[in-house]
C-alpha cells in the first residue's frame, strides 16, 4: 500500500459462489442474447452473464439480462391455481384438476351457447415456440374458436402486415451483421440505445469502425437522435409522407436502381404515379422537415452503396404502422437494398419471441406462415396433426383490438389470457375495463397473481417464467435460440406447455391429436412441418442450437445432411433475384396515399402526448418493476416535458401533474427538458394506470394495430401535490 | 483467483503494453520501485494467498470515459451492482447526467462515474477509523467496511460522490476497482459491459485505441485540484453554453470561453420565493451534529470561562463557586457534554465500534477531534469530581483536570472547525464556521453561568455585566461571520452560490428569523450590560432566543450545505426524489432504491467480543499503529 495502513488488511469481495452455468436466451426483447445463469452449490441462480461467443452479444448484456436471474423469486409469483364465481369476490386456494375443468367446461359451455367464435383466446410473444405450437394445436385443431390473437398486435403486427404486403412472406430478410456492411443507415421511429441496447453496440461498432451516415427519423431527441449526423424531428403519423417524399426525390432524379427494380418488383408505375404527387415542399409542411433535408436524405440514401433501414415501435404504432412498414420497403426496392449484406429493411422486433408467435402460433393462421384461406395450408396441417380440415376456419378471426371491441359490445363472452395484462397494454383503459367487466367467464395464465388483468378473472392458472421452462425463442434476424431449464417453477406453478398439455387432454377424449411432452420432441415435430417453407427449421435441433449459440432460419435438413453447418450469423433473405414468395417471385410496390386521421392536438386539447418504453422496464413492469437494480431509474410515472410548456403552466420540476384527454386523465411527475418540443410530452407507457387511461389508439386498416403514440391530451397543474402524490401510488401496486 | 473464461471477449482484456513515467500531476504511475518490499505480495483477496499476475500491478489505473459517447444505458451500474451485490439503494457507479440548448438542437451530456482512486484520496486522510487504504496494486483506494463505524465524514469530503453510507447497514462501502478481475487480467465489470463504447479502462494517461484525448474536465465533473483523481476524459462535442442538472439541485455549469472549462453557476429552479420549511431544517438526521457542536461549545465555553473567572480571582466567581447552585452547574456541564457525545456516538452507523474513532490521529481531523473532545471530556469529568472534596490534594487534582480539560478543548475545537473546512463543501469552507463555532461557545457558556448564578442568587451586577459583554462579544463575532460569508457567497462561482440561494430561498424565512433573534440576542445583552442587575432577569429570556438562534443556526449550517457532487438523474441519485419517497412513503417499496435513514442500535455483544477476542499484544499494536499509521 501507498498510505493508508502498514498492515496490509485481506480483501474482500463479494462472490456469490457460482458453481456452474447454465444456457439460455434471454426473455426480454427480442434481441436474442444467449445468457449463462451462475447457479451456486444450493442450486440457487445468483448471477447472470452474457455467453462470450455467442454472436449475438459476443458476452454483453444489458442491465435487464444482468438482473434476470432475480426474476425467478420476485414477489407476486402465483404458487397455487386459484378459483372464484364473481370477479368482485375473493379468491380461493383450488388445484390443478379443478381449475382446468372448469375453464374447460366453461368454453365447453360458452361456445355451446354462443357459438365457437364467442370465446377468444389472447396469449403473448413471451412463451416459448413449442408453447405457442401446442397452444396453437389446441386452439385451431381442438376448441375451434377463431377469435384467437397474440399481444403482439399492440407490437409487430404492422411490421407482420407489411412484410406481407411486400413480399407475401412475414419474416425480417436481414440480420445483424448488416451493420458492418452498411454505407447509409436510417432508423425510423427506432430508439436503439434505449430499446434494443445490445443490437445498439453492434450497430456502434461498426460505426466506429466505418464510420457510416446515421439518419433518426424521430419526433424526440433520443440519445440516438443525438448522436445521429442527421436528426429529422418529424411531425408524429406523417412518416408515409416523408417516405413519399424521398421516393419522389429518388424518382425525380432517376437515383432508382432500376435493372433491381426491373427484375424483382411489380407495380412500379402506379408507386411512380402516387409519389408524383409528393414534392418536398408540399411534403415538407405536412410532416415538418423541410424540403432541403428531404432530398438530402434521399440522395444520400439511394446513392449509398448498400443502405439499411431499421424501425420499431414509431412506425408500427401508428394508423399508418402498415403503410409505413411498405414504405420502407417501398424506399429498400426502388434503391435495390434488399437481401445485401448492409442493403435491408430490418424490423427490430419488440418481445422476446414475438417472432417464435408470428411463425408457429396460429394466431393469424397456421403453422409456419400457412394461411387459413389457404386450401393446401389448411389440408397439409389438418393431416398433420390428425384433426379434420373442415374443422379450420377459412379466413382469419379477430385481432386482439377487434376481440376486446367485441367483447365490449358482448359479443364475445369468455376469454383465456396468456401471459398478457390488457389492463395496462391495451388503448383506452377505461374500455378495456369494462370489456372485462362484462365477461361470463376469464381465466388469466400468468406467471404472476398480481398481474392487474387477474382482476377481473373467475380462475387463475399459475405458470412458470422464462428460464423455468424449455423451449426456443426467435429474435430479431430470425435466429432460433434455446432455453433451458435452469431453475424450478415455484410452489405449485406449473411451465405453459404442461398447461396447455393438461388442458388438451380434456379437449382430446379420444387422443386422436398428439401432444407430446418434450419440447425437444415438439421441436422436432415443428421441424417436420417446416420442411420446404420460407422459414424451415428441420436441420435443427435443441442441441444444435445450444452448440451454435443459436441458428438462423432457414436451416434444412438438407443443409444437414449435407455437412453444412450453420454460418455464426450474416443470413439473409431474398438474397437471389426473384426470390420473393408472390407466385411470380416480385416483390409488390405499393402506393401509399396518406390520409390524416390522427387525434391532432387542437384548441382543447393542445399537446401531443407521445408514449414509449424506457430502457429499464420491461412493457407492463410486471418483470422489471420488482428488481430494484432496474426499477430504480424510475419507479413512478414521469413525464417529458418542455420547460416552456412548464413555464407556462406554472409547473415545476418534480411536481405532479394531470393530463387530460378526450378519453381519462392521469397523474405523472414533471421532468423538465428540451428533449421534446413544446407542443408535446412523452410519456412512458409502462405504469398501470397511466398512459393507457390516455391514449385513444385508433387502429391501423391492415394490421389492426393501436396508434399509441399520437394522441391529444391538455395538462393540468395540481395544487394539492400530497394528494396527487398519494393517488400515483395507490395507482399501482409495485 | 477470480474465474477467468477461456473465451473471454477482447474488449474484457486489459491491454496495456506501455506507459508513460508520471502522471500529469508529477506522480509516479509506477507506485513502487521494482525491489520495493511493498510489490510481489498478495491482495489476500477472500484469503486467496495467489498473487496476481498482471504485468502492470504495480502502475496507478484508472478509468477513461468517453462523454461522447455514453448513453446511460445503465449496463455498468448493474454489471457493478450485480458483481459486488449491492442492494438498490447502493451503488458503487452511478450515470447522471446534464443536458442543454432548444429542441431540436438540445443535447445531453451523460456522466457515469465510480471511484477515482485518486492521487491524494481526501477520503483516507478523512477517515477517523483507517478504513482506507490506497493499495501499490494499481494505485486502488479501498474502503474496509468492517473497520468503518459508519460516521459518513469520507461522504462529506469526497467531491464525487465515490463512498456510499448505506444507511440500512450502517456502513460505507465503495468501488473496488475489481481488483479481483484485474489481477486475472480482466478489466472491470463496469468497463466490460459498457454498451455505448464509453467506459475504459487501464493504467492512467493511456489512452485507448481510437480515443484522442484524456481530460481531466467535462461540465458537470468537479474540479480536479482537491484529490488529483485518476480518471481520464474524452469529450470532442461542442457543449451547449448552459448545461442544466435534472436533479433538485440548484447547479448549472457554464462554459467558460476563455479557458475551455466549466464553472458550476446558479440555476434559480424552484423560483425565489422565501419559505420557512421548519420540518425539514429540524428534521434531519444531522440533528446528532447539531446537538454534539453546540453542546460541546457551550460547555467549553462556560467551562473556560468559569476558570478564567477563578483563576483571576473575581469576586462573582467565588460567590458563584459558594453559592448551591455550582455543583448543580458543574454537573450540567457533565451532563451536557456527556449528552452531546452520547448523540454524536449514537448517530454511527455502528455505534459500539466508537473506540476506532481514534485509529486515524494520523492523518484524520475527526479522529483529532474525537481525541481532544474526548481529553476535554475527562478533564471535565475529573474537575466536576475532585469539586466534590475538599483539600489541597483535591484541589491539585481538580488543576490538573482542569489543565487536561483546556488542552483538550484546544485541540478538540480546533478540529471540531477543521474538519469542516472541506474543499468539496465550498458552504463550510469558509471562517466564518470557526466564528460561528467560537461565538457559539462564548455567548452560549456566557448565558450558562449566568443562568446558574441567577439560579444561586448570586448574579451580581459585575458579574451579569461582564457575562452580558463577553456573550454580546459572541454573538457580534458570530454575526459578523455570517455577514462576511453571505457576501462571499452571493459572489461565489461554486455550489456556495447554489448555498446562498437555498438561505434566501427555501429556507429564506427561518434564516432571517435565525438573523431577527441574534439581533435581538444582542439587543437584550447590550441592555443588561448598561442596565446591570436590575435587568439580570433578562437573561431568562435570552435562554430562549439564544436557545432558538443557536439550534436554527446551527441547522441552517448542515442543511445549506451543498456539495461539489456528480449531476444525478431524474429519480436515480436526485436529492429531491429522496425525500420526497421518504416524505410520501414510497420508499416503503424495497424495489424503489431509496432507503430510509436508520438509527442503530448499540451492540454490546459485538464490543464485548472484541475485547474477548483480541489479544493484548494486538491491541498494544493497534495502539501503536494509531501513531504509526
Amino acid at each position: 500500500m501507498l498510505f493508508g495502513r502498514t498492515i496490509k488488511n485481506p480483501i474482500k469481495i463479494s462472490d456469490k459462489g457460482a458453481l456452474e452455468w447454465k444456457y439460455a436466451t434471454c426473455g426480454y426483447c427480442s434481441t436474442g442474447c444467449s445468457i449463462e445463469v451462475g447457479l451456486n452449490k444450493e442450486g440457487v441462480a445468483v448471477a447472470s452473464r452474457g455467453v462470450a461467443d455467442a454472436n449475438v452479444n459476443q458476452g454483453k448484456l444489458c442491465l435487464k439480462g444482468i438482473f434476470e436471474h432475480e426474476l425467478f423469486d420476485s414477489s407476486g409469483r402465483g404458487l397455487r391455481p386459484k378459483m372464484r364465481e364473481q370477479w368482485h369476490q375473493p379468491w380461493e386456494n383450488s388445484d390443478w384438476d379443478s381449475a382446468l375443468d372448469k375453464v374447460h367446461d366453461e368454453i365447453v359451455r360458452i361456445q355451446k351457447k354462443h357459438g365457437p367464435d364467442s370465446f377468444a383466446i389472447i396469449s403473448t410473444g413471451q412463451m416459448l415456440t413449442e408453447e405457442f405450437y401446442t397452444l396453437g394445436k389446441l386452439t385451431r385443431g381442438l376448441i375451434g374458436t377463431n377469435n384467437y390473437d397474440g399481444n403482439t398486435t399492440l407490437c409487430m403486427a404492422s411490421a407482420v402486415s407489411g412484410y406481407k404486403r411486400s413480399f407475401c412472406s412475414d419474416g425480417p430478410p436481414g440480420c445483424y451483421d448488416d451493420f458492418e456492411h452498411t454505407d447509409c443507415l436510417i432508423a425510423w421511429g427506432s430508439n436503439l440505445p434505449e430499446q434494443h441496447p445490445i443490437i445498439y453496440w453492434r450497430m456502434k461498432e461498426a460505426q466506429e469502425k466505418r464510420g457510416f451516415p446515421l439518419i433518426v427519423v424521430d419526433p424526440r431527441v433520443t440519445m440516438l437522435a443525438q448522436n445521429a449526423h442527421m436528426h429529422l424531428p418529424i411531425t408524429p403519423g406523417t412518416d408515409v409522407v416523408l417516405m413519399n417524399a424521398m421516393m419522389h426525390v429518388i424518382l425525380a432524379e432517376g437515383l432508382q436502381d432500376q435493372r433491381y427494380i426491373d427484375a424483382n418488383t411489380t407495380g412500379f408505375e402506379a408507386l411512380q404515379a402516387e409519389v408524383e404527387k409528393y414534392d418536398p415542399t408540399t411534403a415538407a409542411k405536412i410532416c415538418g422537415i423541410d424540403e432541403d433535408r428531404i432530398r438530402v436524405v434521399a440522395r444520400l440514401f439511394a446513392n449509398a452503396g448498400a443502405a439499411m433501414q431499421i424501425w420499431t415501435m414509431g412506425i408500427n404504432q401508428s394508423t399508418h404502422g402498415s403503410d409505413g412498414v411498405v414504405g420502407i420497403n417501398n424506399l429498400a426496392l426502388l434503391s435495390g437494398n434488399i437481401g445485401k449484406p448492409g442493403g435491408t429493411s430490418l424490423s427490430i422486433t419488440g418481445q422476446c419471441n414475438a417472432m417464435g408467435t408470428r411463425e408457429w402460433s396460429s394466431c393469424s393462421g397456421l403453422p409456419n406462415y400457412r394461411y387459413l384461406e389457404n386450401p393446401q395450408d389448411r389440408q397439409e396441417v389438418a393431416k398433420a396433426w390428425n384433426v379434420d380440415p373442415e374443422f379450420f376456419p377459412k379466413k382469419r378471426g379477430m385481432f386482439q383490438t377487434d376481440i376486446y371491441h367485441a367483447m365490449e359490445s358482448g359479443q364475445i363472452k369468455g376469454l383465456w389470457l396468456i401471459a398478457t395484462n390488457p389492463l395496462s397494454s391495451l388503448p383506452n383503459s377505461s374500455r378495456v375495463r369494462k370489456a372485462m367487466q362484462g365477461l361470463e367467464f376469464c381465466a388469466v395464465q400468468d406467471c404472476y397473481e398480481d398481474t392487474e388483468s387477474a382482476q377481473y378473472a373467475h380462475v387463475y392458472l399459475p405458470a412458470g417464467t422464462w428460464a423455468e421452462k424449455e423451449g426456443v425463442m426467435t429474435n430479431t434476424e430470425r435466429r432460433i435460440n434455446l432455453v433451458n431449464p435452469i431453475s424450478t417453477c415455484p410452489g405449485e406453478a406449473r411451465p405453459d406447455l404442461w398447461i396447455f398439455n393438461r388442458m388438451a387432454e380434456r379437449f382430446n377424449l379420444d387422443k386422436k391429436v398428439s401432444f407430446p411432452e418434450k419440447a425437444a420432441d415438439i421441436f422436432l415435430e415443428m421441424g417436420a412441418l417446416s420442411k420446404g417453407r420460407l422459414a424451415d427449421i428441420s436441420g435443427m435441433t435443441h442441441a444444435l442450437i445450444e452448440k451454435n449459440r443459436g441458428i438462423q432460419w432457414p436451416y434444412t435438413d438438407a443443409q444437414l445432411q449435407a455437412g453444412e453447418v450453420p454460418p455464426a450469423g450474416g443470413k439473409r433473405l431474398y438474397t437471389e433475384d426473384g426470390s420473393f414468395r408472390y407466385a411470380n417471385g416480385k416483390a409488390k410496390l405499393i402506393p401509399l396515399p396518406f390520409i390524416d386521421n390522427n387525434e391532432v392536438p387542437d384548441e382543447k386539447f393542445p399537446i401531443w402526448l407521445n408514449t414509449g418504453r424506457l430502457i429499464e422496464h420491461w412493457h407492463g413492469r410486471t418483470k422489471t418493476g420488482k428488481i430494484g437494480n432496474n426499477n430504480k431509474y424510475s419507479p413512478i410515472p414521469f413525464i417529458e416535458i418542455n420547460p416552456d410548456l412548464a413555464a407556462e403552466l406554472g409547473v415545476q420540476a418534480g411536481e405532479y401533474v394531470r393530463m387530460v384527454s378526450r378519453r381519462s386523465d392521469a397523474v405523472a411527475m414533471a421532468q423538465l427538458t428540451q428533449r421534446v418540443p413544446k407542443n408535446m410530452v412523452f410519456l412512458p407507457f409502462h405504469f398501470h394506470d397511466c398512459a393507457n387511461r390516455l391514449t385513444l389508439g385508433l387502429l391501423d386498416p391492415h394490421s389492426r394495430q393501436p396508434a399509441y403514440k399520437q394522441s391529444a391530451i391538455r395538462i393540468e397543474r395540481i395544487e394539492d401535490q400530497q394528494a396527487a402524490a398519494r393517488l400515483s401510488m395507490e395507482m399501482r401496486t409495485f | 483467483m477470480f474465474p477467468v473464461r477461456e473465451n473471454e471477449p477482447d474488449y474484457a482484456l486489459l491491454n496495456d503494453t506501455d506507459s508513460q513515467q508520471q502522471n500529469r500531476y508529477g506522480k509516479n504511475i509506477e507506485t513502487r520501485p521494482p525491489g520495493d518490499p511493498l510489490r510481489d505480495s498478495s491482495l489476500n483477496i477472500n484469503d486467496d494467498a495467489a498473487i496476481g499476475e498482471n504485468p502492470n500491478r504495480y502502475k496507478q489505473h484508472g478509468f477513461y470515459f468517453n462523454a461522447d459517447n455514453c448513453i446511460a444505458c445503465h449496463a455498468c451500474e448493474a454489471a457493478c451492482s450485480e458483481k459486488n451485490d449491492n442492494p438498490a439503494h447502493i451503488a458503487f457507479r452511478s450515470v447522471g447526467f446534464v443536458e442543454g440548448g432548444t429542441y431540436p438542437d438540445y443535447q445531453r451530456l451523460n456522466i457515469s462515474m465510480a471511484c477515482n482512486h485518486c492521487d491524494d484520496p481526501v477520503c483516507l486522510k478523512g477517515c477517523p477509523t483507517r478504513a482506507y487504504t490506497k493499495f501499490a496494486e494499481y494505485g486502488a483506494v479501498l474502503q474496509d467496511p468492517d473497520i468503518c463505524f459508519g460516521c459518513g465524514y469520507c461522504t462529506w469530503v469526497c467531491p464525487y460522490n465515490a463512498p456510499q453510507l448505506d444507511p440500512v447497514k450502517g456502513q460505507v462501502s465503495k468501488c473496488n476497482m475489481c481488483v479481483d478481475r484485474l489481477e486475472v487480467g480482466l478489466k472491470p465489470a463496469c468497463v466490460s459491459a459498457c454498451l455505448g463504447k464509453a467506459l475504459d479502462f487501464g493504467v492512467i494517461e493511456n489512452i485507448p485505441s481510437g480515443r484522442d484525448q484524456a481530460k481531466t474536465e467535462i461540465p458537470g465533473f468537479p474540479r480536479t485540484d482537491i484529490t488529483h483523481p485518476n480518471i481520464r476524459f474524452q469529450q470532442t462535442r461542442t457543449t451547449q453554453r448552459d448545461m442544466q442538472r435534472v436533479d433538485s439541485s440548484t447547479i448549472k455549469y457554464h462554459r467558460d470561453d476563455k479557458e475551455p472549462v466549466f464553472h458550476p453557476e446558479l440555476d434559480p429552479k424552484h423560483g425565489y420565493k422565501r419559505q420557512w420549511n421548519l420540518a425539514k431544517l429540524l428534521g434531519s438526521h444531522e440533528n446528532a451534529h447539531i446537538v454534539f457542536t453546540l453542546s460541546a461549545q457551550a460547555v467549553m465555553g462556560a467551562f473556560a470561562l468559569l476558570l478564567l473567572a477563578n483563576w483571576s480571582g473575581l469576586a462573582a466567581a467565588t460567590a458563584l463557586k459558594n453559592s448551591a447552585a455550582y455543583m448543580p452547574l458543574l454537573f450540567t456541564l457533565f451532563i451536557l457534554m456527556g449528552f452531546g457525545l452520547f448523540k454524536l456516538n449514537m448517530h454511527l452507523g455502528k455505534p459500539h465500534r466508537f473506540y476506532r474513532g481514534f485509529y486515524n490521529l494520523r492523518w484524520s481531523p475527526v479522529s483529532r477531534e474525537i481525541a481532544g473532545v474526548s481529553a476535554f471530556f475527562a478533564g471535565l469529568s475529573g474537575f466536576v469530581f475532585f469539586s466534590l472534596f475538599s483539600g489541597g490534594f483535591a484541589e491539585v487534582l481538580q488543576t490538573l483536570f482542569a489543565l487536561l480539560g483546556l488542552a483538550g478543548m484546544c485541540l478538540g475545537g480546533y478540529y471540531m472547525y477543521k474538519l469542516y473546512r472541506i474543499p468539496a463543501r465550498p458552504y463550510w469552507d469558509h471562517w466564518h464556521t470557526a466564528a460561528t463555532f467560537i461565538g457559539s461557545g462564548l455567548a452560549l457558556g456566557s448565558l450558562l453561568l449566568a443562568l446558574a448564578a441567577l439560579a444561586g442568587g448570586v448574579l451580581t451586577a459585575e458579574a451579569s455585566r461582564l457575562l452580558a459583554i463577553s456573550a454580546a462579544w459572541g454573538v457580534l463575532l458570530e454575526g459578523a461571520g455570517l455577514l462576511a460569508h453571505s457576501h462571499d457567497l452571493k459572489n461565489s462561482k461554486s455550489e456556495a452560490a447554489a448555498s446562498f440561494y437555498e438561505q434566501s430561498t427555501r429556507y429564506g424565512k427561518s434564516y432571517w428569523l435565525r438573523n431577527v433573534l441574534l439581533l435581538i440576542n444582542l439587543a437584550l445583552l447590550v441592555t443588561i450590560s448598561m442596565a446591570g442587575s436590575a435587568a439580570s432577569w433578562l437573561f431568562i429570556v435570552l435562554f430562549f432566543s439564544m436557545s432558538a438562534s443557536a439550534i436554527l443556526g446551527r441547522a441552517l449550517f448542515y442543511v445549506l450545505v451543498i456539495p461539489t457532487t456528480m449531476p444525478g438523474a431524474f429519480f436515480w441519485k436526485n436529492k429531491g426524489f429522496v425525500e420526497h419517497a421518504r416524505e410520501t412513503g414510497l420508499a416503503d417499496m424495497p424495489q424503489l432504491g431509496v432507503a430510509y435513514e436508520h438509527h442503530h442500535a448499540f451492540k454490546l455483544n459485538e464490543l464485548l467480543d472484541t475485547v474477548r477476542n483480541t489479544s493484548l499484544s494486538e491491541k498494544l499494536a493497534q495502539l501503536k499503529r494509531i501513531f504509526s499509521g
